[in-house]
C-alpha cells in the first residue's frame, strides 16, 4: 500500500478506473443510507404509538410485543435443534472422517445443496408434511424443524472451518499425553474453536430472525405467545407481513421494521465482537 | 468402558453428519413424489411450455413464471454485478483505512436486512420512483431487477472482496516494477487472478436472486403473462408458489405448486454444480 | 470493461426509450388478486367476469395477495383500477359508484349497491364446545353491535348472548384476510368475558381456510366467498355473518367517479383498455 501515493497518475485511465471503482462504493453506500434513512425517519414516529408494545396482541394497539418475543422462542428453539446436530456433523468431518471418503463428499454435497434450497421451497416442504400430512397443523414445532433444516448448513460450515483453524498441534500433544479421542475433541479442539462456532450461531440467528417465507405456512400468523409446542406463532418479520395484508396497519408496519433493523445492527455488532476474539484467539495459538 | 462411550460418540457424530444427507433426501423425494406425478398429468410439454396458467380453470403453463426468473436474475446480474464486484474493488484495494472500518460493516448491515423489509421499501420508494421516472405502473421486470440487485449486493461484495483479498501481493508488485500505475495493476493483474473466485460470488448472487420470494412478490406485479419490456409485469416460480400455496386445497393445483418448486429445484442444482466445478477449478 | 459501460449504456437508453413510450398512454392498469381469494371469487362472480365457472381476468393483470400492495398501488398510479373490502378502505384512493350506486353501509344494508358478497364461518358440524360458544357469540346482538362498529352490515340482528360458566380452550380460525380483522375484534371482546379462551386467527385466504376446516386443521374457517358444491359435498356447512360491499377503487386523481358493472366486467376482462374510450 505505500507504492499508492508514488503511483498515483494523472493518466486518464486511471482517472477512469478511480471514478467508477468510488463510483461503485458510493452507490451501495447511499442505498443503504436512503434506505435505513427512509425506515428510521417514517418509523421512530410510530414508534410511540399507544400500546404497540403492550404484553398482549389486541385488534386495536397491534402490539409487536408477542412477535418479539415469539422471534427469542423461534430462534431458542430452531437453535437447539440444529446446534447439536450441526457441531457433531462438524465434529464428524474434521476429526473422525478421513480425507477423501465417499461418505464425506456425500455429507458435503447435501449440505452445500440445503444451503442453497430457497427458503420457499422450505415453507412448502414444512406446510405440506408437518402442518398437512402429519396434521400438526400452523404450529411453533412445525416452523422449528423447518428453520432447523434450513440454518443446518450454516452451523456445520461455520463449525467445520472453526475446528480446521484448530491447529494439528493441539491434536498431537492431546494424544501423546494420552488423552483419547472423545476427550481431547470436547477438552482441547472445541475451546479454541468456540468463538467460531458462536459466530455461525449468531449468523444462523440472523437468518432465522430475518426468515418470513418459511414461516407462514408453518407456524402460522397468530399473534399471541405460544402456550405449547403446538400452538402457532408469529415472529417479527412474519409480523411485519402480516400487518402489510390487510393494508389497516402502515404506521405500526414502519415501527416493526425499525424494531426489525435494530434487531439485525444488533446481532451483527455481536457477531463482530465474537469474531474479533476468534481472530485473537487463532493468532494466540 | 471407555471404548464404549468412545464408540457410541462416534456413531452420533457420524448419525448427526448423516442428518444433512437424510434431509436433503427427504426434501428431493417429497418433492418428486408429489411434483413428478402432477407434471406428468398436465403433461411435461404443456407443464414447461404453456403459457396460460389458470389452475381454476386446470391450465398449467408455468413457461411465464421460468422466463420472469431468468428475466429479473439476469436483471439483477447486469445491475448488481458490476457494482458489486467494482465496490469489493474499492473495498480491497482503494478504501482509507478508516473509512473500510465503517464500510465494511455497512456492507455486513446490507446483508442482514429481511427480505420483507426491502420489498416494503422497494414497494414504498423504488415502486413510486419509477412510476415518476418511467411511467406505468412502476411494478415491472426493471424495478424487480433493481431491488434484487440491491439485496445480492452483500453476497458478489463480499466474496469478491475475500477473493481479491487471496490474491498474492507479489502480483501487484511485480506489476508496479514493471511500471504500471496502482490502477493498472489492480485492473490487470489482481483482478484476473481473482477472476474465479469473484465468479462464484456473482454465481452465489444468481442463487439468491432466483431463490428470493417476499421482496420480488411486493414490487414485481405478478401478472403470468410472460414479460414483452423491461416495463412489463413479471411473476416468478418463487412469487407463483407464495402466491397461491395457501389456497391450493389437495389436488392437482398443489402439487402444480410443488412441480413448480421442482423446476426451481432443478435450476438450483444447476448453479450449485457449476459452483462446485468452478471452486474444483479454482 | 468497454463492453461493461456499453452493455449499460444501452440498457439506460432501452429504460428511457420505453418510459417515453409509456407516459403518453393512459391504459387502464388492472390489479387483481390471486386465485384463491375469497374477494377475487366474490369480485368475479358478482361483475359477471367469471362466467360458466371460467374466471375471464386479464392476463396481463396485476397479481397481488395482499389488500395494502392493492391500496398503495392504486394510491400512487393514476391509471390503475383495484378492489378492496369496504371495511378496509383508506382515503388516500377513490371509491367508485357502481350503476350509480355509492359504496356506502347504508346502500349495502339496503342492498342496492351491487357489488355485496357474505363474510361467512365455516364448519363442519363437528364443533368444540368453545368454538361453537364463540359462533353464538359471533351472531349474538351483542355480536351484530362489534360488527356494525367496524363499519359492515350484521347479517342478522341476532338474539342476546348470555355468559356461561367455565368456558376455556383454544379455538383455531383460519381463512379469509378481509374477514380476520372482523374476528379479531369480536374474538377481543369474547376473551374479554371469557380469558381462558385462546383464540388463534390465521390469515391464510378464503380457500386455505375452507380446506384447512374440511381436513380438520383448524375448528372455524372464515370466508369472504359463499362454499362451492364440491366444498359442500366435502361436509362443510356455512353461517353469514356479515354483508361487505366490494369496492372499486382508483387513483384520487382519477376523474371517473362512477362506472357500470358492465364497464367493469370491460375493464377486468382486458376489453377496455385505456380511461378515455
Amino acid at each position: 500500500m505505500k507504492y499508492k501515493r508514488q503511483s498515483r497518475s494523472r493518466k486518464p485511465f486511471s482517472l477512469l478506473v478511480r471514478l467508477i471503482v468510488t463510483g461503485s462504493a458510493a452507490v451501495t453506500a447511499i442505498i443503504l443510507v436512503s434506505m435505513i434513512g427512509y425506515i428510521l425517519y417514517h418509523g421512530i414516529p410510530n414508534l410511540t404509538m399507544k400500546g404497540l408494545f403492550d404484553w398482549r396482541y389486541t385488534s386495536q394497539n397491534v402490539s409487536m410485543m408477542p412477535a418479539i418475543i415469539n422471534t427469542a422462542i423461534m430462534t431458542f428453539l430452531s437453535l437447539t435443534l440444529a446446534v447439536p446436530i450441526g457441531v457433531f456433523a462438524a465434529i464428524y468431518l474434521v476429526e473422525y472422517a478421513k480425507r477423501g471418503n465417499k461418505f464425506v463428499k456425500v455429507i458435503r454435497t447435501a449440505a452445500e445443496t440445503l444451503a442453497a434450497i430457497p427458503s420457499i421451497v422450505y415453507g412448502l416442504f414444512g406446510y405440506i408434511l408437518f402442518v398437512i400430512t402429519l396434521k400438526w397443523g400452523y404450529t411453533l414445532l412445525s416452523g422449528a424443524i423447518t428453520l432447523a433444516v434450513m440454518i443446518l448448513p450454516l452451523i456445520m460450515r461455520t463449525t467445520e472451518e472453526a475446528l480446521m483453524s484448530v491447529p494439528d498441534s493441539y491434536r498431537e500433544g492431546s494424544f501423546g499425553l494420552g488423552a483419547g479421542k472423545l476427550r481431547t475433541v470436547f477438552r482441547i479442539i472445541i475451546p479454541p474453536a468456540m468463538p467460531g462456532i458462536a459466530g455461525g450461531i449468531i449468523l444462523a440467528i440472523g437468518r432465522i430472525v430475518g426468515e418470513s417465507a418459511a414461516l407462514i405456512f408453518t407456524a402460522g400468523t397468530n399473534p399471541a405467545v405460544p402456550d405449547s409446542l403446538f400452538a402457532s406463532t408469529r415472529t417479527l418479520s412474519v409480523h411485519m407481513y402480516a400487518l402489510l395484508t390487510e393494508g389497516l396497519y402502515e404506521e405500526q408496519a414502519y415501527a416493526t421494521a425499525v424494531v426489525l433493523l435494530v434487531l439485525v445492527i444488533g446481532i451483527n455488532s455481536l457477531s463482530k465482537h465474537v469474531a474479533g476474539r476468534f481472530t485473537n484467539v487463532k493468532r494466540g495459538g | 468402558m471407555k471404548n464404549y462411550s468412545e464408540r457410541i460418540m462416534k456413531f452420533i457424530f457420524a448419525m448427526s453428519a448423516a442428518a444433512s444427507t437424510v434431509a436433503v433426501a427427504i426434501i428431493c423425494i417429497f418433492l418428486v413424489y408429489k411434483g413428478v406425478p402432477a407434471i406428468r398429468e398436465i403433461g411435461l410439454g404443456d407443464f414447461l411450455l404453456g403459457s396460460t396458467w389458470k389452475p381454476t380453470e386446470g391450465e398449467f403453463g408455468i413457461f411465464p413464471m421460468i422466463v420472469g426468473s431468468i428475466y429479473v436474475t439476469a436483471g439483477a446480474m447486469v445491475l448488481g454485478v458490476p457494482v458489486g464486484v467494482l465496490c469489493a474493488v474499492f473495498m480491497a484495494r482503494f478504501c482509507p483505512r478508516g473509512l473500510y472500518k465503517i464500510f465494511k460493516p455497512a456492507v455486513e448491515l446490507l446483508a442482514g436486512i429481511p427480505s420483507i423489509v426491502y420489498g416494503f421499501f422497494g414497494l414504498m420508494v423504488i415502486v413510486p420512483l419509477m412510476q415518476n421516472v418511467i411511467g406505468g405502473s412502476g411494478k415491472s421486470v426493471l424495478t424487480a431487477s433493481v431491488l434484487l440487485a440491491i439485496m445480492i449486493l452483500p453476497t458478489v461484495i463480499s466474496v469478491a472482496e475475500s477473493a481479491l483479498r487471496a490474491v498474492p501481493e507479489s502480483y501487484y508488485e511485480g506489476s508496479l516494477a514493471l511500471g504500471a500505475t496502482h490502477e493498472r495493476s489492480v485492473f490487470f493483474t489482481v483482478i484476473p487472478a481473482a477472476k474465479s473466485g469473484i465468479l462464484a460470488g456473482v454465481i452465489l448472487g444468481i442463487g439468491r436472486a432466483i431463490g428470493e420470494t417476499m421482496a420480488v412478490v411486493m414490487v414485481a406485479g405478478n401478472q403470468a403473462a410472460v414479460p414483452t419490456s423491461l416495463m412489463s409485469g413479471v411473476r416468478t416460480m418463487t412469487a407463483n408458489i407464495v402466491l397461491e400455496m395457501g389456497y391450493a386445497g389437495e389436488g392437482l393445483h398443489r402439487n402444480a405448486l410443488i412441480a413448480t418448486a421442482v423446476v426451481l429445484f432443478v435450476f438450483i442444482l444447476i448453479i450449485n454444480l457449476s459452483f462446485s466445478m468452478l471452486k474444483r477449478e479454482g | 470493461m468497454k463492453k461493461a459501460a456499453v452493455l449499460i449504456l444501452t440498457l439506460i437508453l432501452a429504460v428511457l426509450q420505453a418510459g417515453c413510450a409509456a407516459r403518453q398512454d393512459d391504459r387502464i392498469n388492472v390489479i387483481s388478486r390471486e386465485a384463491g381469494s375469497g374477494t377475487r371469487d366474490a369480485f368475479t362472480e358478482l361483475t359477471g367476469i367469471k362466467k360458466d365457472g371460467t374466471d375471464n381476468t386479464v392476463m396481463t393483470s396485476e397479481i397481488t395477495s395482499s389488500t395494502f400492495v392493492v391500496i398503495k398501488s392504486v394510491s400512487v398510479d393514476k391509471n390503475a383500477i383495484g378492489y378492496a373490502s369496504l371495511g378496509t378502505l383508506s382515503d388516500n384512493v377513490k371509491a367508485l359508484s357502481i350503476d350509480g350506486i355509492k359504496p356506502t353501509a347504508e346502500n349495502i344494508k339496503n342492498r342496492t349497491y351491487p357489488l355485496i358478497r357474505t363474510f361467512n364461518i365455516i364448519d363442519t358440524g363437528a364443533l368444540s364446545r368453545q368454538a361453537e360458544d364463540f359462533v353464538q357469540y359471533i351472531m349474538s346482538s351483542q355480536g351484530a353491535e362489534i360488527i356494525e362498529g367496524q363499519g359492515y352490515v350484521p347479517f342478522a340482528q341476532g338474539q342476546e348472548y348470555h355468559i356461561k360458566e367455565d368456558m376455556e380452550g383454544r379455538i383455531v380460525i383460519a381463512g379469509s384476510t378481509s374477514v380476520a380483522p372482523l374476528i379479531d375484534v369480536i374474538a377481543d371482546e369474547y376473551k374479554k368475558i371469557y380469558p381462558d379462551v385462546e383464540i388463534e386467527i390465521q390469515q391464510t385466504g378464503s380457500g386455505a381456510g375452507i380446506t384447512s376446516t374440511i381436513e380438520g386443521a383448524c375448528d372455524l374457517g372464515i370466508s369472504s366467498r359463499e362454499l362451492k358444491e364440491e366444498e359442500r359435498l366435502k361436509g362443510a356447512r356455512e353461517t353469514t355473518v356479515a354483508l361487505d360491499g366490494i369496492v372499486v377503487i382508483v387513483n384520487l386523481q382519477n376523474t371517473t367517479d362512477g362506472l357500470s358493472t358492465e364497464e367493469v366486467r370491460q375493464i377486468f376482462t382486458g376489453k377496455r383498455k385505456a380511461w378515455k374510450s
